[in-house]
Parts: C-alpha cells; structure tokens; sequence
C-alpha cells in the first residue's frame, strides 16, 4: 500500500509547520481520531462477518450483523463462487387468448430469454433490460416459491407478480392476434455440455418447471398503477 | 527503546500522520472519476430504458416497490412521490451530478448528490442490478466521507487560484448550491413521505438518514463559516478532522477492495470446476453472458488455456490482499486483475461492472504512474485545445502550468 508507506526524509514535517494546536482542540481532534479507529474497526469487523462462511461469531452475533450490513451495506461478492452457473435457464411463456371472432385459443411457447440472447450478441453494452431483468427476477421467483409453487411470505406474492408484470410488457395485452386473458410461465433449464476435451457425461436434456395458469388482472399490464 | 515507548511513538507518528494531510489525493481522485464515470454511462446507457428500469410503470412497480422497501427500509428518493415527472427530475440529476463528480465541481455536494442518485436508484429496483451495481452502491456511500476533489477537480484548480489573492471569496455559488440543496431536504421533510428520522431506518443502526444529510449540510455550512471568519485554530481543527475523515474512509476503501478479492477467491478454491481447470469455460456458455459467441468460442477451445486462466483467475485473487506488502508483486498484480476485468468486460458482456471493478484497483495504482498519467493527459489535452482554438497567448500557456497536475493545492507529495 503505497499510500502508507512510512515516509522518511523532511517532507514528511510539511504539515506540521503551522502553529500547535492548543490543549482544547488537540482534545477535539484526537476524540475524531478515535471515533474514526472504532468506526472503521466495526466496520470492516462487520464486511468481513457478512461475507464469510457461517462461523462461531456470525452464529453468535448473526442479528447484529445483519442489522449493520442491510439494506445498504449488502455485499454480493461470490462472482461465480464457488462453482459458476453451468445451465442455461430459460424463461418461456404462452398465452390464452380470446380471438377476435370469440373463440378461446393457446399460442405456443415464447422463448423470453432467447430474446434476451438475442439481444445481449454483438451488443457491446447490454442494457441491465435484457441482462437482469428477466433472469434476476426469475431467481427471486424461485427463491422464494416451493417446489409446489406456493408463495412463500411477502417476497412470494411480489415475485409472482414481477413475473407476471414482466411478461405482459412483453407479450403486450394482443399476442397473436387475440386479447391476452391467461398465461402460463415455464422454465427451461439445460445444463451445459462439459467441455469436448472431457470425458465427463453428463445429462444435456433440457429439464422444464411449468408453473400454473394466471389469469391476467389489470394489475399485470404495463403502465397499470394499482391505486 | 522499549517497547512501550516504542509503540507509543508510532501511535504519535500514526495520529499526526492522519490529521495532517489527506492521503492519496491521486488515488481518492482516480477512484472518484472511475466511479463516477462509470455510473454516468450506465445512466447514458440506459437512457432509453430508465422508466422500464426505474421508472413508477415499470414491471417492478412504484407500489411493489413500496411493499419492499417498507421491509427493507432502504433509502430511495423515488418513493418520495409516485409521479413520473419526479421520477425522471431524479434521473436527471443523477447524471448532472455524476458529470460534475467526474469534473470535481464542488466536489463534497456533488459527492453526497451522486449518493442520493445512486442509492435511489438501485434500491427502487434491487432486482436488475448486479456485483458492478453493488460495488457502485458501497463506494458512492464511502467517497462521501473522502477529500477526493483535492487534485485533478474544478475545485482544485479553483483553490490554486484562491491561493493567489488575500482575502477569501465570497463564495456565492456555495451559498446559493447550500440553501438550495437545504430547501430540497426541508421539502422531502416536511412535504413527502421520506422516511428521515434521526436514529431510525438509516445507513447504520442508530444512524438515520435526517441525521447523514442534515449533518452533512450544517457541517457544510460550518466549513465555510470557518474559513471565513475563523481562519486560525477552529479551521486547522476542522481541517484535521476532514483528512482523519478521508484517511479512514480510503483505509475503508481499500480494505473493501481486499475483501472482495479475499472472498470471491476463497470460495472458488470450493469449488469442484475451479479445481478441476474448466471453470471458466461455463460461463461462457451461458446464453446471458455470451455477446461474442465466436471469441468464446476459440477461447474455450484450448483445455489449457482454460485451465491456466481458471487457476490464474484463483491465484489472483487469493493472492492479492498478500501482494501488498510487495510494491513490485502489487503493481504487477494490479495489470493482471485490470486485464482480466477488461477480458469480462468484452468477453462475459459485463462493462459496467468489468468499469466499477477497475475503477476500485485504481485505490491501488502508485503515486509514479498516476502524477505521470495525469500530466501525459493534460499534456494532450492543452495540445487540443491549442489546436481547437488558436487563439495564442491567452489558450496556449505552457503546457504543465494548466495541465491536471499542475492544478492541485499541493497537498504533501507522497513518494511511491
């Protein structure tokens, strides 16, 4: 660390040439210097226990860390940690729509995050739109759903909707031709294939989680502001 | 010596060493614009896409956003009001105010504006952001806290001239930027539903943000009272706590920095593919972060060149906090990371974050190169707008006398 570096030779006096400071206001600047030690002791006391494994300290002392750390001094630091993602996850979606001569008719599958692919190839800055949105929002969803679909808590009832919300701007109120009244969300997670110079097998079938139909309210199209 | 005198003859030298300059000063500056620059072409960037993002009708929407937050109670302007004339009055400004970070004008306001941008924004919608937007998100919080306006800035230039005359200036534009930010926190106060307190729903426990953003602004004001009008020891005091303020948040800086290094590398050295050599060809594959299939194709065509990089990645990163100690082994180590940053930022299609990541080892860049850098730059720069404008002898000075690095306060020269 260059910046402190103990410094030798008659520069290092330069700031020391104006007058010394009276008792008063040696007291005032030495109480800064102590707050500034313990602060910065805590704090990175608390960045080192929010990002290490569970340990005797965070098992002790977890609320109080947390307590700290959140909202804004979250870390989220395990940048393909400790195995990268190794599957392509796709979100798809279908719609049932009214068409214009009454009848009731299901579109086929839209790949969402192929789109997203698409989007994101030969784009130098992809915008977070087409990187994040979908593909974050997803991990919220499956985070906080079970394996039976049931939201669980707050976050769940708010994650399906960002789904929902997500796919209509998309799809648009028409698909196909008809007025959009139900969708239905699936995923579509295919591992990647292990490296020609392995001699890994591994299973490439593209594995689907099909969630159940929505109706859609007016609450899921775009621009709607529930109040 | 013995060592009880010895130790507390460093605890002497340590306690005057930090009250009496600002360390780093081309450091704080470099991490300054790197972040601010960073964070003003994201905002650029997505320009057309900020009310999809951000906005009160976009998928995350402004009431999702509310039922979140009263959970999390995370700061955000943008739940001050719901109206979309608010929203993009915050967006605006937070690209003004990361354009005049990036110049240095009035660098501490504009660094507490960039805050409120940043973290408005990001936590309006927690859900599209990513490791570069997190990294943003800490440093825009610690640069508050830094004199990092002090070399390659406006203010500095302005302060080099201040020096010149003998009384101190009026300073109108500070009085006129102070009572209007004053104003604007006076109406989210009184007028809106920010949640303000004194101690509660802040940054840290038992810090709330009326607390952050009044303080700052009174001490704002006291800062420029002193100078004025108490120019002898309140101002020397004042000035002390400012560097022991500085110093502790660049430490902080710094120490981040480590961290983040320290704990990706520890938990890949977990992980079967990082100890297996095929770790990186993953990513790679993945439809998300693919932009330039054909180059990741030929990268991820060599198993060796897969596995040095994976080991390489991992070595670099455990080993980095531990290359301080070695000013050679760090400077080299720091190329490394950068290049490998700039590879994510084309190869994984991640620029802002590859840009944050950067802007954060620069904390790190010795005095040398950074002074060289900058007079290299204002070299260049002077010989454009001589040609640009032609108008000798009033343009067209000697080069280094208007150059970046010839425009600070002379803060203490720090060797390398």
């Amino acid at each position: 660390m260059a910046e402190t570096d103990p410094e030798p030779g008659p520069d290092g006096d330069a700031g020391g040439t104006r007058a010394p400071l009276s008792v008063p206001a040696q007291l005032v600047v030495a109480v800064g210097v102590a707050v500034a030690v313990v602060a910065a002791t805590l704090h990175l006391a608390a960045a080192f226990l929010s990002v290490s494994p569970p340990n005797t300290l965070t098992k002790r002392h977890g609320a109080a860390i947390d307590d700290y750390v959140y909202p804004e001094f979250e870390r989220v630091w395990k940048l393909f940690a400790p195995n990268p993602l190794q599957q392509n996850i796709a979100v798809q979606a279908r719609a049932e729509i009214r068409t214009p001569d009454g009848g009731t008719a299901t579109t086929g599958w839209r790949d969402l995050s192929a789109q997203d692919g698409a989007a994101i190839r030969h784009n130098p800055l992809p915008s977070h739109t087409q990187q994040n949105e979908l593909r974050r929002a997803w991990e919220f969803y499956v985070g906080s759903h079970d394996a039976q679909e049931r939201p669980q808590g707050a976050r769940g009832d708010l994650s399906g909707q960002y789904i929902r919300r997500i796919v209509m701007l998309r799809f648009g109120r028409e698909e196909d031709g008809g007025t959009v009244r139900r969708v239905q969300v699936r995923s579509a997670t295919t591992p990647v294939a292990p490296p020609p110079w392995s001699d890994e097998k591994i299973d490439t079938k593209t594995v689907y989680r099909v969630l159940p139909w929505w109706t859609v309210t007016a609450e899921d199209l775009p621009g709607a502001m529930s109040r | 010596m013995n060592l009880p005198a010895r130790l507390r003859t460093a605890a002497a030298r340590g306690h005057a060493r930090v009250t009496a300059s600002a360390l780093g000063p081309w450091q704080s500056a470099v991490v300054r614009i790197g972040f601010s620059f960073t964070w003003l072409l994201f905002l650029v960037r997505e320009w057309p896409h900020r009310r999809e993002l951000y906005g009160p009708d976009g998928p995350w929407n402004w009431d999702m956003a509310a039922r979140l937050i009263d959970g999390n109670r995370a700061f955000t302007a943008l739940m001050w009001s719901d109206s979309v004339v608010w929203f993009e009055i915050v967006y605006t400004l937070a690209i003004v105010s990361s354009a005049l970070l990036l110049l240095g004008w009035r660098t501490r306001t504009m660094s507490v504006l960039f805050m409120i941008g940043v973290l408005s924004l990001q936590n309006r919608s927690i859900f599209v952001g990513d490791g570069g937007d997190n990294l943003v998100h800490l440093m825009a919080m610690y640069l508050v806290l830094t004199r990092c306006g002090r070399v390659w800035s406006l203010d500095a230039r302005r302060a080099a001239r201040e020096a010149e005359r003998e009384r101190p200036p009026r300073e109108t534009t500070g009085v006129v930027l102070w009572a209007v930010t004053g104003s604007a926190l006076l109406w989210a106060q009184l007028f809106t539903d920010a949640r303000l307190f004194l101690t509660a729903d802040g940054p840290l426990p038992g810090l709330g943000w009326a607390t952050v953003l009044w303080g700052l602004w009174i001490v704002q004001a006291g800062w420029w009272f002193v100078r004025r009008h108490a120019p002898g020891e309140p101002r020397a005091v004042l000035d002390a706590l400012a560097n022991v303020a500085h110093n502790g948040a660049l430490l902080v800086i710094m120490a981040e920095v480590c961290l983040l290094y320290a704990s990706a590398g520890w938990y890949k050295i977990q992980g079967s593919r990082w100890q297996d050599g095929t770790a990186l060809y993953y990513p790679l594959h993945l439809d998300y972060f693919s932009p330039w299939p054909a180059l990741a194709d030929v990268l991820a065509g060599s198993g060796t060149l897969v596995m040095v990089l994976t080991y390489g990645t991992v070595v670099a990163q455990v080993a980095f906090p531990f290359t301080l100690l070695n000013r050679r082994v760090k400077n080299a180590m720091l190329v490394l990371l950068m290049l490998e940053h700039l590879g994510i930022a084309v190869l994984l299609g991640l620029p802002f974050f590859s840009l944050a990541a950067i802007a954060a080892d620069a904390v790190f860049l010795p005095t040398n190169f950074l002074r060289w850098a900058g007079a290299r730059l204002g070299r260049a720069r002077d010989r454009v707008t001589a040609r640009a404008v032609r108008l000798p002898g009033q343009r067209a000075r000697e080069s280094d006398a208007e150059s970046p690095a010839g425009t600070l306060v002379r803060p203490r020269t720090l060797r390398e």
